[in-house]
């Protein structure tokens, strides 16, 4: 059951993610990203990381998202002409990807990759989550505040029009 | 550990960070109404007061006396996501001093109203530099670079009269974004292959003769991370646009300080995380691992940074090239793979940002002026303004490597630590591409001094009339190269002596 449902959405984030790139049109593309932020929550959900997959849904399938198709609207963006690809591009891209799906299917096949976890370690509920975040981990989320103040001076700068 | 031991720990950062608020509100609550001059100095002297007093407590309180795995045993609650050590200290204090010198050049710059984001922001950079300097851990190495960058884009769209520099931010911003990606990638998967964050555990837990797969995806993707950040070729193509576009003083803070931190961390990264996976990039002793990789991006940079910085004629853009010449000569000190060759690459980046940043003072002294930094819009300098014409040779030979100039010793400490750090002297070959390389670069660093002291002054172009205060703060800079040159074990010997108990 876990494995069907895991091998469902895996599926279905890389085909949304997929069709965010090939859309034409931004606002489908948006949705599709919906969509594949939704399923990446479900395999949150399958890592027993329930809040982080509450906070998926909410925040970026969510509140982000709402922001992104505000933006999309109000500047009234077009369908995408047809690219032109050149040659180059496409020959780089290709030798890339062929390159890391090679590497991706010799490790899974050579079977190494894989590091147990015991069933304790896997707690994502919001107590244990909130006890890291406030003891081990709490020096990256103090430098995780000073980084969203950054942002946020920066927007308010970049966007305000200047009085002169 | 608590949370008062965790302050005390972090105080300099604090500092900085408490400072860059107090600018910001000052700037918006006080000096509001006065004028742009007024209140550039102002937020400038308190923000490098912050600075020196951060710097002060990392030079002189609560020195740390044992080795860094002692410290990181000692505090369980970081584990290495902060290691404070003699070294670390020392770079954080070159750090500090590069944020001063690069507050002191804009002080009386006029490209932007809002001096006290500027400044804050600059500050926060600065924090997230000293973080990143910190970190033995994946995430906190992480979550650092992303503060340095996000500020570093938003200080290159700073001139919003110009529409080149939010053009340069942009490019910068999706380059960026797509680097952070890679890394992220790579460090997930560091992450899946260990069940670790910390670099040394990383490490012990890597230890096994044959290449894992991932192991080399990972490492691959981490080299192309870092690769964007320090602006190595083939990741390279933000750079000139970013350094012609920014305004000359946030130009001058990403190729200074972020170099320093971002290399620093670079060489941490490789020599510490993937210490079993070097590999060997010697001429007739190949083996896979991070180290031929990196003399492959070494090479590339040498090549194409000085021969593109031929062709410029804009000294903004000659300098991104040189810079991207000089990452790579920089490499070789990541590719000694040893303490010599973290030494050497902390000098050499060190010695490097001081003379760039008098370089880019310079150049925004003479934009200032001229509306453009084209090389012949230096002409005639010699005799319109002796000192500044002065300084500018110094740090142009300095950063062509010419003795008794800090750029030359830097040089030669990094050549040495590759010759010295491989078997065999292996990677002689590398070094003699880079001393070759480095004799090309002179070609167009004279090309400068040319239009500087040999092409006759225009009518038209009298003195700069650049304010009394940047010429102190340039020849300030231009002595402190000359110095560190002519007394280099000032600070070689203290990072040698901070290498030694630091244990990297």
């Amino acid at each position: 059951m876990q494995a069907a449902l895991f091998y469902f959405f895996a599926a279905l984030t890389l085909v949304c993610g997929a069709l965010i790139i090939l859309n034409r049109n931004p606002i489908n593309s948006a949705m599709f990203l919906v969509l594949s932020i939704a399923s990446m929550a479900g395999l949150f959900v399958l890592l027993h990381a329930f809040f982080l997959a509450a906070v998926q849904v909410l925040v970026y399938a969510g509140a982000v998202m709402v922001l992104f198709l505000f933006v999309i609207m109000l500047l009234d963006l077009k369908e995408e002409d047809r690219r032109k690809f050149n040659l180059f591009g496409i020959i780089t891209g290709v030798i890339s990807v062929a390159a890391i799906a090679y590497i991706s299917f010799a490790a899974i096949r050579s079977g190494s990759a894989s590091v147990s976890r015991t069933a304790s370690d896997i707690e994502g509920g919001t107590l244990p989550l909130g006890k890291l975040l406030f003891t081990n981990y709490l020096l990256p989320f103090e430098i995780l505040s000073v980084l969203l103040l950054v942002a946020m001076v920066g927007v308010i700068l970049l966007s305000k029009k200047d009085l002169k | 550990m608590s949370y008062l031991q965790l302050l005390g720990l972090v105080a300099p950062e604090t500092i900085v960070v408490i400072t860059a608020l107090v600018v910001l509100g000052l700037d918006l609550l006080i000096l509001r109404e006065q004028p742009l001059r007024h209140r550039f100095w102002m937020g400038a002297a308190f923000a490098a007061f912050g600075c020196v007093l951060a710097a002060a407590w990392l030079l002189f309180i609560n020195s740390p006396t044992h080795p860094a795995g002692e410290v990181s045993g000692a505090l369980p609650l970081l584990r290495g996501m902060f290691v404070d050590d003699g070294l670390v200290r020392l770079v954080k204090v070159a750090l500090l001093g590069l944020t001063v010198f690069t507050i002191a050049i804009s002080m009386e710059s006029s490209f932007t109203g809002h001096v006290g984001e500027y400044l804050a922001l600059i500050l926060l950079a600065t924090v997230g530099m000293m973080f990143l300097v910190s970190a033995e851990d994946i995430l906190m190495i992480f979550i650092s670079l992303e503060l340095t960058s996000l500020s570093l884009y938003i200080l290159t769209a700073f001139n919003k009269r110009n529409v080149k520099s939010a053009e340069a931010a942009l490019k910068y911003f999706l380059f960026g974004g797509m680097s952070a990606a890679f890394t992220l990638f790579g460090l997930s998967l560091v992450y899946g292959l260990s069940g670790s964050t910390g670099l040394r555990e990383i490490a012990a837990k890597l230890e096994q003769p044959a290449l894992d797969p991932l192991l080399v995806a990972a490492i691959v993707m981490t080299v192309i991370g870092f690769g964007f950040k320090v602006a190595a070729v083939p990741f390279h193509l933000w750079a000139p646009d970013a350094y012609q576009g920014a305004p000359t003083p946030s130009a001058a803070f990403i190729a200074s300080g972020s170099k320093v931190a971002s290399f620093f961390v670079f060489a941490k990264v490789m020599m510490l995380g993937f210490a079993h996976a070097g590999g060997s990039g010697s001429w007739h002793a190949y083996a896979p691992g991070w180290l031929p990789v990196l003399a492959v991006v070494a090479v590339a940079s040498m090549l194409l940074g000085n021969l593109a910085a031929i062709a410029q004629s804009n000294v903004k853009r000659l300098l991104a090239y040189s810079a991207i010449a000089h990452g790579g000569y920089a490499l070789l000190g990541i590719l000694a793979n040893g303490p010599s060759g973290v030494t050497s690459l902390v000098y050499y980046v060190v010695t490097y940002g001081l003379t760039v940043l008098g370089a880019f003072g310079v150049v925004g002294l003479v934009e200032e002026r001229a509306g453009e930094a084209r090389i012949s819009d230096f002409a005639g300098l010699g005799r319109r303004e002796p000192l500044l014409a002065f300084c500018m040779m110094i740090f142009m030979l300095s950063l062509a490597g010419i003795p008794p100039l800090a750029g030359f010793f830097g040089k030669f400490y990094v050549f040495t630590a590759a010759v010295g750090g491989a078997k065999d002297l292996g990677l002689l070959w590398l070094v003699i591409f880079a001393i070759a390389m480095s004799a090309v670069s002179l070609y167009y660093y004279l090309q400068v001094l040319k239009q500087i002291y040999v092409v006759p002054v225009s009518a038209e172009s009298g003195s700069l009339g650049a304010p009394i205060s940047s010429r102190i703060v340039l020849a300030v800079i231009a002595f402190g190269v000359v110095a560190l040159g002519c007394a280099p074990d000032f600070l070689v010997g203290r990072l040698l002596a901070a290498i030694k108990l630091a244990a990297l």
